[in-house]
């Protein structure tokens, strides 16, 4: 057996998702990640889970539904797949990234391939986010090829090396680092909370957007509890602090400087022009229809649900490797979310500001010239990150 | 398009049309292991092709079953999730496609038996069952040749020939193999239609280890793997399929049956099994190996103490022709004659099925013939009518 393998399966399940005793786990991946897949369901039951699910989803199967099935199959909700996915609350959950084909649907059509969403599915996932109701985590799941998209060869012992890398995994304590971590993101959140800005400012090489922001939604880092008091950490890696923005106050153009895979399709140079909260004007080099396609079919996709701000420490950014990923490439650097904003970011009622979606796509924003200031209520301009640094005391 | 893309996309088509036979507006389920991406993916493409309004996959994964039974809880053991009991439900009025081939046919052969055995999600297989018995699913079983399989069928990882062979006993090598699907089930139904005729009350097993004797029920008929659903849809459950089978009467089974093959089953391999019958139940079970999975599922499910299923296969088997010995119950009980114990099957009957059908959860074929098998027919007047000798067929038709 793998030993790596099981210990960052084990570091999964304990500091991510943080299993509990007689709780069901349910793994998502891709058919393509089964050897993780396994290792996370020996860790879980080793952890005390009364019953691990697993489900495989399957790149190919969604083509030939896309390429050769009906209208109707494309937003179709199967109901064990409803009943599989609303069984998770008060449940643990972990979901594994590394698209092993990411450009499988590239000759799609990207209308079809934007509208070929299960809706009611991601409703219940945004319901469940919403609660608070589930200890999940995404992490990576290494594969050939991953690991050439990354690297042009499918050196996928490579990949595990950087992967463990921005899993802490070289660390003596994996454990005690990711907690001393954490706390270092806390304590950046915290100071963005105490700062109370009225809007972000981003200006950069083809960028300059204002996005508002709403009083009651916090920062907050990676790491946090469930409506029960189940401390997780949502994604690992994760470098972020990020909040949810009033849908409703975005202007100017904003300039993605990474390719995004999504949905196996690649968004590369992706330009987005907001007016009064909603992108009005989608561009980019590849991969535009399938955003507009989102845009056009789902109801406001085309508002901001997140922003993070990500610096230069993060393990993903110094391992200078473009993951193709957007778990991972969306914490070397500052992102962007258009579609749902984060409920659990307010204490009571998140009010009208939240965007409500049932997408959430991050796009990556940052780099060496991008300049983000935090605009106080009196007008003040706060520099937040310069030179991919964080600025705050 | 290279030939074996060809050929898989060409089985994956008859496993489609002539199986399952996929009906335009149909859903279809499709499951198997992780390994059988390929063929899953071909048969995916396939339902597509051929009308389905949504194909739902579910790829299982016999290491999640493996870190249940070596580490999870008791209560896991037999757990039915309520998303898979609604998978089986959905199945009503829809197609199914299931594929078989293991490729670590021993993952589990270190643990407790006694645990593989219980290891069942009770409920869904109860209404899978159910929805079977209903006749509301037209479906259909294939073989879907991995590494794994090959090596334990060849002693090496051959996957190209043993897709070969595969494709032998699929009848791909015809020029039209629909064609030579049809025809052969038609030789089959003839078979079972002359034996039906005949009525008889018992049949009587000789061999090397084997003397047993089993009661047949009047309004059971034999036939064919050629089934009909209750609304129309014609469909072959199995391919390749070479079997005459009937439910028996579960009540009346006595004598000592010896399985004249391994048995590859729940990641366990059952060799040389022996089962003694007293009044239609089995009261005693010895074997080289996978004694102790067998007696669990007779302790801890009802009824899989009593007989399902008893089919007749002879020599001009294309699986028997292949001399091969593929640890895989579709293709292995296709080579000989077989019995299942646990539950019967209702597509023995024209209506309700008789109450000496035997009800269970589980049902569990083994190999019992070969060349030194006799299988008669005793008719209710005591006469004994040979039905096959030396694996070959005896009676007219």
């Amino acid at each position: 057996m793998d030993e790596r393998l099981e210990r960052y399966a084990e570091l999964v399940v304990r500091v991510g998702a943080n299993v509990q005793p007689g709780q069901e786990v349910f793994l998502l991946a891709d058919v393509g990640h089964h050897e993780l897949a396994r290792a996370l369901a020996r860790q879980a039951y080793r952890a005390g889970a009364a019953y691990v699910h697993a489900r495989y989803t399957d790149g190919h199967v969604r083509r030939a539904m896309i390429e050769l099935g009906p209208d109707e199959a494309l937003t179709y909700a199967p109901e064990w797949l409803k009943t599989f996915t609303a069984a998770m609350s008060g449940n643990a959950m972990i979901a594994t990234t590394g698209d092993p084909e990411p450009e499988l649907l590239a000759d799609l059509d990207g209308e079809r391939v934007g509208r070929a969403v299960a809706q009611e599915i991601v409703q219940i996932r945004v319901q469940q986010l919403s609660e608070n109701s589930v200890n999940w985590c995404g992490v990576g799941a290494p594969n050939e090829g991953w690991a050439t998209q990354v690297f042009g060869e499918p050196d996928v012992e490579r990949l595990w090396e950087k992967v463990a890398f921005c899993m802490r995994l070289d660390e003596p304590d994996p454990v005690e680092a990711w907690k001393k971590h954490l706390a270092r993101l806390a304590e950046r959140a915290t100071q963005l909370n105490d700062l109370h800005p009225d809007a972000l400012r981003y200006r950069g090489p083809g960028t300059d957007l204002t996005v508002g922001l709403l009083p009651a939604a916090r920062w907050m880092a990676g790491a946090g509890d469930t409506s029960t008091g189940i401390y997780y950490v949502a994604n690992m890696p994760t470098e972020e602090v990020f909040t949810s923005p009033d849908a409703r106050r975005t202007e100017g153009t904003i300039r993605s400087s990474l390719p995004l895979v999504l949905s196996g399709q690649v968004v590369r140079g992706l330009e987005l022009t907001f007016e009064q909260g909603r992108a009005v004007r989608v561009e980019a080099e590849t991969g535009a229809d399938l955003v507009r396609s989102h845009f056009a079919t789902i109801e406001n996709a085309d508002r901001l649900g997140e922003v993070a701000l990500v610096t230069k420490e993060s393990r993903v950014g110094q391992s200078g490797t473009l993951f193709h990923d957007t778990l991972f490439d969306e914490n070397a650097t500052c992102h962007i979310a258009y579609g749902a904003g984060l409920p659990f970011l307010f204490d009571g009622d998140p009010g009208e500001g939240l965007n409500v979606a049932n997408m959430h796509v991050d796009f990556m924003v940052g780099g060496p010239e991008l300049e983000v200031d935090a605009v106080l209520a009196d007008g003040i301009e706060v520099p937040l990150i310069r030179g991919e640094e964080w600025q705050l005391a | 398009v290279s030939d074996n893309g060809d050929r898989l996309a060409r089985y994956a088509e008859l496993a489609v049309r002539v199986g399952a036979n996929v009906q335009q507006g149909q859903e279809v389920f499709v499951h198997g292991l992780v390994e059988h991406v390929d063929l899953i993916r071909a048969l995916t493409r396939q339902s597509y092709r051929a009308g389905a309004a949504f194909v739902n996959v579910r790829y299982d994964d016999q290491h999640m079953r493996r870190a249940m039974i070596e580490l999870g809880p008791d209560e896991a053991l037999t757990y039915s999730p309520e998303w898979l009991n609604t998978w089986a439900r959905a199945m009503a009025g829809n197609a199914q496609l299931g594929t078989s081939g293991n490729p670590e046919p021993e993952l589990l052969s270190d643990l407790d038996g006694e645990r593989v055995g219980r290891a069942m999600p009770l409920e869904a297989a109860e209404i899978s069952r159910r929805v079977h018995g209903e006749h509301s699913v037209n479906w259909c079983g294939v073989g879907a040749p991995t590494e794994g399989w090959a090596r334990r069928v060849l002693g090496e990882p051959d996957v190209e020939r043993l897709w070969e062979l595969v494709a032998f006993c699929f009848r791909l090598d015809e020029p039209d193999p629909v064609e030579a699907w049809r025809e052969h089930l038609d030789r089959l139904d003839a078979r079972a239609a002359a034996l039906t005729e005949l009525r008889p009350d018992a049949l009587r097993y000789r061999g090397p280890g084997t003397d047993f004797t089993v009661g047949l029920l009047p309004s059971a008929h034999w036939g064919s793997a050629r089934f009909r659903t209750a609304g129309g849809i014609d469909y072959v459950a199995n391919m390749p399929t070479e079997e005459i089978f009937i439910t028996p009467d579960s009540r009346r089974a006595e004598g000592t049956l010896r399985s004249s093959l391994p048995l590859s089953l729940s990641g366990q391999m059952i060799r040389d099994l022996r089962l003694t019958f007293e009044d239609g139940r089995i009261v005693q079970v010895e074997a080289k190996s996978g004694a102790e999975l067998v007696r669990s599922h007779l302790a801890t499910i009802e009824n899989a103490d009593r007989l399902g299923e008893l089919a007749l296969v002879t020599k001009e088997s294309r699986v028997g022709q292949t001399g091969k010995l593929f640890y895989n119950t579709l293709f292995d009980e296709n080579a000989t004659c077989h019995i299942a114990y646990g539950f019967g099957l209702p597509y023995s009957f024209d209506g309700e099925p008789d109450e000496g059908m035997n009800v269970s959860t589980i049902h569990v074929d083994f190999m019992v013939g070969g060349p030194e098998l006799a299988v008669d027919a005793l008719l209710p007047d005591g006469t004994e009518v040979p039905l096959i000798r030396s694996e070959e067929w005896q009676l007219a038709a």
